[in-house]
């Protein structure tokens, strides 16, 4: 056995509380205290391994550091699959932590540390529910769950699928759960508690299997940890601290009838840790010894307060090795590597170890297969997963194609994650992001210029802010940094860096920030100015009132005046007077800020006397000296008169929270009743008509570009007056009159149209040929649309029609719109006559209709009130590259910004299967919009969407319906009514854009292997 | 294990400031100051940030600060955001005359509802460009001639743990509220909660 003391691996001093072996084995996390915040760190296990790596200055060793728990970190867990880390601590929360990827090494903004992080390790979910620390965590078998367990009494079991769904919360345990270990073959959960219990909770039905006392019925609750384990072969479960005959041990459960007979005995104070090694081993077989056949049998690793570590073999009376006085202080967590032959061990004195064995120690590891075997062996076939996933993970994929889109699935997965090896290699960032096209250079150089500002009504500036990359995609611009020229942090002088951990010992005033360090080369204070210093605190005024000197040879080497430092670390107060600006933040300064400067500063001044006489020889460098006075500090010595000067910083002038009115909420409070009871509606249905103007213009096409000009009265004939419609198509022009005022005019690339005073409808070809002859209408005209050949009339008596000139023919011949203008004060907000000739009408209610002439029905379309819209989540199922389905008809009434699945990231708490089902819901909606729209690239574009979902959710019959669908019958029938196509697109080419989609999940491989090979009949054929 | 627990509910700090580009660094005095920041938002934010430049005229005293400019960047949405923060120079005449050459310092900070949770600080050094000036500077400083050079390797980044969720001062002035970006707002915060409400301790915490 090797043992190893990597110093390198600490929380600068503060305790480590946690500590777990990535499953590859090439990294290691540790859990524990920060500098004012609880701190996970990732590491390189070379350098551990091998000694040669840890003196490679090119290999890194710390790889990532997370600050963003509050308090201290208690446990750090890798999923069994190495994609995740979870953290939990004392401020209650869970973290759940993804390997970002492309992004290349960084520092974290502002810190001085030269440790820039190797790997980018992202929090993806917060997982709240604990109401006090969380003490373990821990993934079960396959992942499917990840428990954590809290010094509130409970252990919540959540949904390691559906971050950050919770599947229940075990309640039971009346003292602070402090530890927790899954069953390897995944029946059961087993938790220990300072209520002097061990709780075994069956994963079927989250019911107590069984609740054991008595070992633990002498125990007293002052253990930091109460970290148990379930052996690799499921037979036993060893708990942490448990008393036999006042003796501390560490008590071994069996699984056959939870008998508590057999203990490790042998610490002299509590065990707070227990951890088997993953393997399961058999006697190494002597070279000539007669093969017997041994029985298998596990190894474990106990730690307790006592500071020693004891390892022991199941088939062994004795330990195999037990270490005394490893650390200063007890044991709190154990890591086995998986090949079960080293073993990291860290403690609360803020230091690790780490532990090599050989196979002759331990024996030999029994392969999966053998482990499988005695799995099956001793829990038969239903030993049984619970997952489904689990199972699909050794699903043989039966077909090429299959393969090849798994292959390209899990290809995105590796960029994904990164691959698991902490090489520097596998993290050279991709440079030059692409954001529409345009490189994050290219943004940044225009920025200034692009970036929208406005004014609020109060006149502030307000910029929005430019977004470089979506949180949720986890598709993080490349290296960001790599490509600035400054880098703040990481380009920092190195000899700045040793001040941070001296600084850090001064406690709470630098807790949150990094105090200036007290430079040992650039700032040398001369004796006088000192002294001066000296003289000035023995006047008994503040002794802040130091003269200080600086070395400022070159404009980049300005050093650290003390004078100024405060100002980095107060909070902003009220400014009163000069500034012009509103100081709005002034109402949460801590009373003792000033007081805390106060004697940080004191402290300062201390540090550098001491350090003036060693930089004594470095001050031939100075070639100017400058001194500054530190402000009074009279501020320092009352907390009171800080509090004054708070109340004077005005209020903020911005927006607060108010009660939300949304438009659409109001809508249709009495409508249908109404509408039913009133005799004449139709009296009270009246849309606004266009008034008379002397002249205009409108441009009606774009490609060919198509102008009209219409001047009224333009001459008097007879008594009459004639208007002119003047047309331009392409530089063409041609010009008709019309014996009335023109009121409205609308165009297409085909056909113009205009409506006259005296309710009649003019239709001209593009050209200038009269179509039809001249319509007359009931009422005045409303709106007025051409699109293609068709014309769309809506007049002020609320009548719809549409004619189609091609064809000379009514697709909707005067419709009232009485059915779904209900409600007092709906009205016509918007209408619109699509490419294929359907009439949309969009209404001030929020809701948009079309009139679909085969159903002679008007449908629903687009309901911006919609709740479905606005809690439908398919922004997994977007397609990668987002283009917008732009311009379709659907998009416009939906509104551009349709932000559909908004709501959604704030409805965490709505269940899963809720949330499917509103989406669900929405996509349909979406498809079948599409589809009475006749719009055919939103049809795609959503028919794609739709069928990602289903992929992504497994919903096969949904999925299989679709499929039959669009593939129709393979064999021609006269009989059938099976159309070819939809919307002119070809449902089978729809089919094959959807296989690979489909080919993604691997549970629907047989779906996909039946409907790509009756294409391919159907295409030979 | 920690036993001390925090009275007001603890939320983890929504946006990460990930990096500050000073730009057109150093410059002639009179140039506004650029500086381009990056940050990173965990969830969407219902209000906008305020982002301020303060600039410390004189180490003697806070009368001297001027606060050059405060935005209000939003909406926020979860995701890494950028944006360029331009404000103009310091008001020359408010510098006591004997601080406009030299180091000072120049504070970027940043509050969400009325809490400020980070400050960065910068070292600026004022000097004159030509070595004569520089030599004899004129009593009454040229600030034509001076330049502006801000320490930008430096950094100084103090982060304050605040309360996310609820406001800090009570809801005064509701009529600047814009309803579009406040649709999403949770029912309001109530007005009058306890006052350290965004007061979270500091302090490292003991845990032996």
């Amino acid at each position: 056995m090797k043992l190893l003391k990597p110093s390198w691996v600490s929380h600068n001093g503060k305790p480590i509380f946690s500590v777990d072996i990535h499953p590859d084995g090439t990294k290691f996390a540790t859990g524990g205290q920060g500098e004012d915040s609880g701190k996970v760190m990732i590491w390189n296990m070379a350098p551990v391994l091998r000694e040669e790596d840890e003196k490679n200055e090119n290999i890194p060793k710390m790889l990532c550091q997370m600050d963003n728990h509050l308090a201290c970190v208690n446990c750090v867990r890798w999923s069994n699959n190495g994609l995740y880390l979870a953290s939990g601590g004392d401020d209650k929360l869970v973290m759940v932590w993804k390997r970002a990827a492309f992004i290349g090494p960084s520092t974290v903004f502002g810190s001085s540390s030269k440790l820039a992080n190797v790997e980018q390790w992202r929090c993806v979910t917060i997982l709240r529910n604990h109401t006090g620390d969380v003490m373990d965590v821990a993934w079960s078998p396959h992942d499917v769950w990840l428990a954590s367990c809290s010094v509130d009494n409970t252990i919540v079991i959540w949904n390691a699928r559906k971050f950050p769904e919770m599947v229940t919360c075990l309640r039971g345990h009346t003292g602070l759960v402090k530890g927790l270990t899954w069953d390897p073959v995944g029946k059961y959960i087993a938790s220990q508690a300072d209520d002097h219990s061990l709780k075994v909770w069956r994963t079927m039905d989250w019911q107590l299997e069984t609740n054991i006392t008595k070992p633990f019925s002498e125990c007293g609750g002052t253990t930091h940890v109460l970290r148990l384990s379930w052996s690799p072969d499921g037979q036993y479960l060893v708990s942490a601290h448990a008393m036999n005959n006042s003796g501390p041990t560490a008590q071994i459960v069996e699984r056959d009838g939870w008998k508590t007979n057999m203990d490790f005995v042998g610490h002299r104070k509590a065990v707070t840790v227990v951890k088997f090694n993953p393997k399961i081993f058999k006697k190494k077989q002597k070279n000539g010894g007669s093969p017997k056949p041994s029985c298998p049998y596990c190894c474990c690793a106990v730690g307790s307060k006592d500071r020693s570590l004891s390892v022991w073999l199941t088939s062994l009376k004795r330990p195999l090795v037990v270490i005394h006085d490893l650390f200063d202080k007890s044991i709190m967590d154990i890591s086995w590597t998986l090949t079960g032959l080293g073993i990291l061990v860290c403690s609360m004195d803020g230091t690790v170890a780490y532990l090599d064995f050989s196979l002759d120690e331990l024996g030999d590891p029994l392969n999966e297969e053998e482990k499988n075997t005695i799995h099956q062996n001793i829990y038969g076939k239903s030993l049984a997963i619970t997952s489904t996933e689990a199972q699909l993970s050794t699903t043989i994929i039966e077909n090429p194609e299959m393969l090849k889109y798994q292959q390209e699935r899990q290809n995105a997965a590796q960029a994904g994650s990164g691959p698991g090896g902490a090489g520097l290699e596998s993290t050279a960032p991709k440079l030059n992001s692409v954001m529409n096209g345009e490189s994050l250079e290219d943004i940044r150089k225009n920025l200034l210029k692009k970036q929208v500002e406005t004014r609020t009504a109060d006149g502030r500036r307000r910029i929005t802010p430019l977004c470089i990359a979506q949180l949720d995609t986890g598709d993080f611009s490349p290296a960001l940094f790599n490509s600035v020229p400054i880098l703040p942090g990481s380009s920092m002088p190195s000899q700045l860096t040793p001040q941070l951990s001296s600084d850090s010992s001064q406690g709470q005033a630098s807790s949150l920030g990094l105090r200036p360090s007290h430079d040992t080369l650039l700032t040398s204070p001369p004796p006088s100015s000192s002294t001066k210093g000296l003289e000035d605190n023995k006047d008994g005024q503040s002794p802040t009132h130091v003269k200080q000197s600086l070395l400022l040879t070159s404009a980049s080497k300005i050093e650290p005046m003390k004078a100024l430092d405060s100002r980095f670390t107060e909070r902003s107060k009220a400014t009163p007077g000069v500034t012009a600006v509103i100081s709005s933040t002034a109402g949460l300064t801590p009373l003792d800020s000033r007081a805390k400067d106060g004697s940080s500063i004191l402290k300062d001044v201390k540090n550098k006397e001491e350090t003036s006489s060693d930089s004594e020889d470095k001050m031939a460098a100075i070639n100017k000296n400058l001194s500054f006075t530190k402000r009074k500090a009279d501020l320092l010595m009352d907390g009171g008169e800080v509090v004054e000067k708070r109340k004077k910083g005005r209020p903020r002038k911005d927006k607060m929270a108010t009660p939300i009115s949304q438009p659409f909420t109001q809508v249709e409070t009495e409508g249908p009743s109404r509408a039913a009871a009133t005799p004449a509606p139709v009296a009270a249905l009246k849309l606004p008509t266009p008034s008379i103007q002397k002249a205009f213009s409108l441009q009606v096409s774009m490609e060919p570009s198509v102008f009209l000009e219409v001047e009224n009265d333009v001459s008097v004939v007879a008594g009459s007056k004639l208007s002119q419609l003047r047309c331009s198509r392409d530089g063409r022009e041609w010009d008709t009159l019309l014996p009335s005022s023109v009121v409205t005019a609308a165009g297409s690339s085909d056909v113009i149209a205009v409506a006259c005073e005296d309710r009649m409808l003019s239709v001209f070809s593009s050209c200038g040929r009269r179509l039809l002859p001249a319509i007359q209408l009931a009422t005045p005209m409303s709106a007025l649309h051409c699109s293609s050949h068709f014309v769309m009339a809506l007049t002020a008596g609320a009548r719809l029609s549409v004619w189609d000139v091609q064809k000379q023919t009514a697709l909707v011949k005067n419709e009232s719109l009485l059915t779904i203008m209900s409600g007092a004060d709906t009205t016509v907000s918007q209408s619109l006559l699509t490419q294929q000739g359907v009439p949309v009408i969009g209404l001030s209610s929020g809701k948009s209709y079309c009139f679909n002439s085969s159903l002679e029905t008007w449908t629903l379309i687009a309901d911006k009130g919609d709740s479905l819209v606005q809690c439908a989540d398919f922004r997994s199922c977007l397609p990668s590259h987002d283009a917008p389905v732009s311009s379709g008809p659907l998009a416009v009434m939906q509104g551009r910004n349709l932000n559909a699945g908004r709501l959604a990231s704030r409805l965490s708490s709505t269940p899963h299967h809720l949330q499917q089902s509103m989406t669900l819901a929405f996509l349909e909606n979406q498809l079948a919009a599409a589809l009475t729209l006749l719009s055919a690239q939103e049809y795609r574009y959503w028919l794609l969407i739709y069928a990602r979902f289903l992929v992504n959710e497994g919903s096969e019959y949904r999925l299989r319906e679709l499929c039959k669908e669009l593939l129709g019958p393979v064999h021609k029938s006269a009989a059938t009514a099976w159309e070819p196509t939809t919307l002119g697109l070809r449902k089978r080419e729809l089919l094959r854009e959807l296989l690979p989609v489909i080919g993604q999940n691997l549970r629907f491989q047989r779906l996909f292997t039946e409907y790509q090979e009756q294409l391919e009949l159907l295409r030979n054929k | 294990m920690c036993l001390s627990r925090f009275s007001a509910s603890v939320t983890m700090a929504k946006v990460q400031v990930l990096n500050v580009a000073v730009l057109d660094n150093p410059s002639p005095f009179g140039n506004p100051f650029q500086f381009e920041i990056t940050f990173e938002c965990m969830e969407d934010l219902p209000e906008d940030l305020e982002w301020k430049i303060i600039y410390v005229g004189s180490a003697e005293s806070e009368e001297y600060d001027q606060t050059l400019d405060s935005v209000l960047v939003g909406p926020v949405p979860a995701g890494r955001h950028m944006f360029v923060f331009q404000a103009d120079a310091p008001n020359t005449g408010l510098i006591p005359e004997s601080d406009a050459v030299g180091v000072t310092v120049v504070l970027i900070t940043c509050t969400y509802r009325g809490q400020e949770f980070i400050r960065i600080g910068y070292y600026v050094n004022n000097e004159y460009t030509d070595p004569e000036l520089r030599e004899n500077p004129p009593i009454k400083p040229d600030y034509t001639q001076l330049q502006r050079n801000i320490l930008a390797s430096n950094p100084r980044v103090t982060r304050f743990h605040i309360n996310w969720e609820g406001c800090a001062e009570r809801m005064e002035d509701s009529e600047n509220v814009d309803p579009a970006s406040n649709s999403m707002l949770p029912p309001s915060c109530l007005p009058g909660k306890a006052p350290p409400l965004g007061l979270l301790p500091d302090n490292s915490m003991d845990c032996l």
